[in-house]
């Protein structure tokens, strides 16, 4: 069976495929809003999501790809009335390392300016603001796994 | 679209003219305001009211101009919309920053340095 057809038999998804730029990732981030916004999620959650999935698909453009425009970033949302809402983020890119353990956000200390980091806060937000994530890689390419509860 | 600046009761009000501070624009943002910190402005109001969603690659942005100004000035941040507040609680960078209400409250606050 497909994971469209497994998809199929739980809820409704929707695909989304946009070229992997930066420029592009507002495409993803407006269809996910819409999406949520059937889900009776608050608008602090509907943030967040938003914020989650371009985190993600930031992470896919900027490793997978090393930041080159041209190849695809697939992102399927796979929605489960009253139950939960899964957000794939798949590239056929260079793979990560398994997530493993994700660093808490760090908290900058006010007094040690070696503290206040430039970069590097994408997944652990992911992280601490979603139900569950995982990464798969194989040789058909990556997928960043999202998911949160509904209802 | 894009940025502006102007000078006020001794200070640079950053006026950011995006809905969107994310990693298309962080590179950017950044470069903007490292000149006018190489220019010698370095007490900064950077005004987010028109700035509705940012993710960690505009915080970024931000935190580095913090780091560029280093104890020499500041910058303080004015007007968040609902998710830039949240982003900068999530992160706990509201430790590290001042964030007013509005330009005017900035404004108003004793300069740093």
């Amino acid at each position: 069976m497909s994971a469209m057809e497994s998809n199929n038999s739980v809820g409704q998804c929707l695909s989304l495929s946009i070229n992997s730029k930066m420029e592009d990732t507002v495409l993803v981030a407006m269809a996910i809003r819409g999406v949520c916004a059937m889900t009776g999620l608050t608008m602090e959650d509907i943030n967040r999501i938003e914020l989650c999935v371009v985190e993600v698909v930031n992470n896919a453009i900027e490793h997978a790809y090393s930041g080159n425009s041209g190849s695809r970033v697939d992102v399927d949302v796979v929605v489960e009335p009253g139950n939960k809402l899964e957000i794939i983020v798949k590239d056929q890119g260079k793979s990560m390392p398994a997530l493993g353990q994700v660093d808490e956000v760090q908290v900058p200390d006010p007094m040690n300016p070696d503290t206040w980091t430039t970069s590097g806060r994408g997944l652990p937000i992911v992280d601490q603001l979603m139900d569950d994530i995982r990464y798969e890689s194989s040789d058909s390419g990556n997928a960043f796994h999202m998911v949160r509860q509904l209802g | 679209m894009g940025f502006s600046n102007r000078q006020e009761a001794e200070k640079t009000v950053v006026e950011v003219d995006e809905s969107r501070l994310d990693a298309s624009l962080a590179t950017p943002f950044r470069d903007y305001i490292f000149d006018l910190i190489g220019q010698g402005q370095k007490n900064l109001v950077v005004d987010l009211s028109k700035v509705d969603f940012m993710d960690s690659s505009g915080l970024g942005a931000i935190v580095a101009a913090l780091k560029q100004v280093g104890g020499d000035g500041a910058v303080e941040l004015a007007n968040p919309q609902k998710a830039v507040h949240d982003l900068f609680d999530l992160t706990c960078m509201d430790k590290i920053f001042t964030i007013h209400g509005s330009v005017s409250d900035a404004l108003a606050s004793p300069k740093k340095a």
